[in-house]
């Protein structure tokens, strides 16, 4: 007989006059992980939330340990103990890794913190797991997996029942996610579920006993074991295999290996040392960092936050300031969120990027050029209505579009895949392949590999001792790490 | 003026009335604040008129506006087609007329004579399907082509699965009845189907071996999979070019039955499957509409009946995939007695 922890049964639930779910049915048994692939992300938030806080139904019931805890006949807005681990951090900063396992947590009523006593208590957890984070290290000097996994231990010893992770390889990169699985299968055993939120068939086809498809805040299918591959990559990925089969098919490395249009010399940070690298004209480069504190480093001289402590970058040779410089452009992660200002109108957010390269570009006759221009392919809609209501494709048109106008000739992208359901990251990729068919460079700064992988023409991992590794295209299909596309390089390959 | 906000409503009146009253307590306990500053009034009259002014507005909010709107939206949610019990309505009844309204509706809803005239349509269901030509034409085939082809066997059990199918739709006539004994009438059914499908048809029943003991003594309402499965094979399989594979999966929970019958079909799109779901949701009209598809049709059927029995909690949920198929879940409650049901629904 299998144990419920988890039931959704038939949840409407509005917010803000807007129906988030929809009949929502999921369940979720003692010992499991299940997976939830976001066709569409419209609800994920909304779910997330009901799992944690109690909060107002229009129908539908849920329970959680076999304890009715929230229906649309009484809402009591308490708080389940579901924890949810994600790209950010839930710990409290400046305080010691025992401190946010033991001292935070609910009815721990020690008056005198006996910081030798936690050790000793939190020493079990770490040798289940194989693991050896140190426990007075303060939180905020983690790495990103030693958050996640002080994260997880928090919720396994406050005895939370169900631990959601959404999008967390977005966060850790390969090898940890394996150790991650292996943890997360470690707890399985001792009855301990999992929510594994994630648009990667290959992560879920890893970990998951069965996924659940979300699609505009309703279940279309559960499908379990075999039935996985069957129905879900086959079901969704074909449209996507197809393109980027066209897309490797058609790509020319002779186009890019020319011309040295960027370069990182001797950039010196916090934790990156003398770090050069060159991008080439028209290439794909994909940089994969393995080191959170490299990345926020990387990070830091991509937006001119810190000076350098050494080192320049070389645009065709000259040295430039980087965000200063209208030859190359940033697209930040989640660039819907970030890049958009909905106080100013389409227009406006349009033209930002212009406007670095020419002046006059505020004048009506300009605009109305690039309106009879764009138009046609934004939709005229879009420029009559207000920013806000613009769909999530029309947010990432925009900000495409509006680095198509800046004509830089580098632009960063830095992990533009994340929080983007499976529809939009069709579209975010045929939006970067359009800057590669304009004869941009494009750089796309990563933690996950997987959708980067289909477009790029060299790799290049970081470390905290520079780049790690440098894989050219015709090698990918040696690479031993999980992404989606690697067969299809390795069929290339044997052809 | 929207019409939500115009005056002809009761409630807008007792709103604005309210809303007045609120303005003078609170005009007076700033008139006697101030005055209190100024010596006119003592600190404590002024006091008072505060916290009378506090008091009100406490008791309007959770005694009058938070019930109001739970009313409301109990209404609403009844005319978007939810079944709403009395009971849902406890603290909030608007008027004692209103409560011995809404008793009378659930009455009717509830009664048994609902039950039984949705088990009438079950069963009607299931016969019209032996008076379908199509049915019935394409029985007599497969019989006339099995006697034709080999000895009198095949006929013999042909007749015999159609006998047994009758008896049981037609001659049972209890509201529940044990897991094993619908499988077993689900088998003939397939049994019957075999004949006309040959090998495109493969039925596959999955369980927990641990639990089929208790699985199959589990009470489960009358002809609550046969008219599913008939639903997946027509809707389903019989669209789709090659085998169809049907499967019948049992789960049980500590308080659960689980029961998804699948198909490897043709499946449907995204909209009909949100407005499918959206009707088993909201069975308010426990009486299905004649002009509804029969698919439509068999599954309200049986999840109204689930519903009527044993609860809103219960019933039917359906998934699908355009072209990768559809699973139709039944959740019921765990009982192997009758305990759990109402005498009246025996």
């Amino acid at each position: 007989m299998r144990q419920e922890v988890f039931r959704m049964e038939r949840v409407t639930y509005i917010d803000k006059g807007i129906k988030q779910l929809e009949d929502f049915n999921l369940q979720i048994y003692q010992g499991e992980i299940m997976g939830l692939i976001p066709i569409n992300a419209h609800g994920l938030q909304g779910l997330l939330q009901l799992m944690q806080t109690n909060l107002s139904l229009y129908d539908g019931h849920v329970y959680y340990c076999g304890e009715r805890v929230n229906s649309w006949k009484s809402t009591r807005r308490s708080v389940n103990r579901i924890g949810v681990i994600d790209g950010n951090s839930r710990l409290v900063e400046h305080m010691t890794v025992t401190d946010n396992i033991f001292v935070l947590r609910q009815g721990f009523r020690q008056g005198i913190i006996q910081n030798k006593l936690l050790k000793g208590q939190l020493e079990p957890f770490m040798s289940d797991i194989e693991m050896d984070i140190p426990a007075d290290a303060y939180v905020d000097k983690l790495s990103a997996f030693e958050r996640v996994t002080v994260e997880l231990l928090r919720a396994v010893v406050a005895g939370y029942r169900l631990i959601v992770f959404n999008e967390i390889s977005t966060v850790v990169n390969g090898e940890e996610l394996s150790k991650l699985y292996e943890i997360m299968h470690h707890y399985g055993k001792q009855g301990f579920s999992f929510l594994y939120v994630s648009p990667h068939l290959e992560e879920i086809m890893e970990v998951c006993d069965r996924v659940a498809l979300l699609s505009n805040g309703r279940i279309q299918k559960i499908v379990q074991g075999e039935q996985m591959k069957a129905e879900v990559v086959e079901g969704y990925t074909l449209e996507y295999d197809r393109m980027i089969r066209y897309h490797m098919e058609n790509r020319d490395p002779a186009l890019w290996e020319k011309k040295e249009i960027l370069s990182f010399s001797h950039i010196t940070g916090e934790a990156l040392r003398d770090f050069n690298m060159k991008v080439y004209e028209r290439e794909c480069l994909v940089i994969q960092n393995l080191d959170n504190q490299v990345y926020q480093d990387i990070l830091q001289v991509l937006y001119g936050d810190k000076k350098l402590k050494k080192g320049a970058c070389f645009i065709l040779g000259k040295r430039v300031q980087l965000p200063a410089s209208k030859e190359i452009a940033v697209i930040s992660a989640e660039p819907t969120k970030t890049m958009i200002f909905d106080d100013m109108s389409y227009m406006d957010n349009l033209c930002m990027g212009l406007s670095r390269r020419m002046s006059g570009v505020w004048k009506g006759n300009m605009r109305d050029s690039i309106r009879r221009e764009y138009g046609p392919v934004l939709g005229e809609e879009v420029f009559q209505m207000p920013v806000e209501l613009l769909s999530e494709k029309q947010r990432y048109q925009l900000v495409y579009t509006r680095i198509l106008l800046q004509k830089p000739k580098v632009v960063v992208c830095v992990q533009p895949f994340k929080g983007a359901d499976l529809e939009h990251r069709v579209f975010v990729w045929k939006m970067m392949e359009m800057l590669l068919d304009k004869g941009m460079s494009v750089v796309i700064l990563t933690i996950n590999l997987a959708d980067s992988m289909s477009l790029a023409d060299r790799l290049v991992r970081i470390g905290k001792d520079g780049i790690v590794q440098e894989v050219k295209r015709e090698e990918f299909g040696s690479l031993s790490i999980t992404a989606p596309w690697l067969n299809l390089y390795r069929t290339e390959q044997e052809r | 003026m929207r019409e939500e906000y115009r005056l002809k409503y009761l409630s807008n009146r007792v709103l604005l009335m309210g809303a007045v009253t609120l303005i003078y307590f609170v005009i007076e306990a700033v008139r006697n604040v101030l005055l209190g500053i100024h010596g006119e009034e003592t600190v404590l009259q002024a006091c008072i008129y505060v916290l009378l002014a506090l008091l009100y507005l406490i008791v309007v909010w959770f005694g009058i506006i938070l019930p109001y709107r739970r009313s409301e939206l109990l209404v609403h949610r009844f005319l978007d087609g939810y079944l709403t019990e009395s009971s849902d309505f406890a603290e909030v009844f608007q008027s004692p007329s209103m409560k011995l309204q809404m008793d009378e509706i659930e009455k009717i809803l509830r009664s048994p004579k609902m039950i039984d005239l949705n088990k009438r349509q079950a069963q009607y269901l299931a016969l019209q399907n032996q008076i379908n030509p199509h049915f019935l034409y394409n029985t007599l085939e497969s019989i006339r082509g099995e006697a034709l082809i080999a000895g009198l066997d095949s006929v013999a059990d042909m007749t015999e699965a159609l006998a047994k199918f009758f008896r049981y739709t037609i001659t049972n006539v209890r509201n529940l009845v044990t897991v094993q004994e619908e499988l077993d009438n689900c088998e003939t059914y397939f049994l019957i189907q075999k004949y006309r499908f040959g090998n495109r048809l493969q039925l596959h029943i999955e369980y927990d071996v641990e639990d089929w003991e208790d699985i199959i003594s589990c009470k489960i309402p009358k002809l609550t999979l046969q008219p599913i499965l008939e639903n997946s094979i027509i809707h389903g399989t019989e669209l789709k070019v090659g085998t169809g594979n049907l499967r019948i999966q049992f789960e049980r929970t500590q308080e659960r039955l689980l029961i998804r019958i699948s198909d490897d079909g043709v499946g449907m799109d995204e909209e009909t499957l949100a407005r499918l779901n959206r009707k088993l949701g909201r069975d308010g009209n426990v009486l299905i509409h004649e002009e509804e598809a029969r698919g439509g049709i068999a599954l309200g059927n049986v999840n109204s009946r689930i519903h009527l029995i044993f609860g809103e909690e219960y019933g039917l949920h359906v998934y699908s995939v355009p072209q990768k198929g559809t699973d139709v879940e039944i959740t019921i409650p765990f009982a192997v007695d009758e305990s759990r049901v109402k005498a009246s629904f025996m």
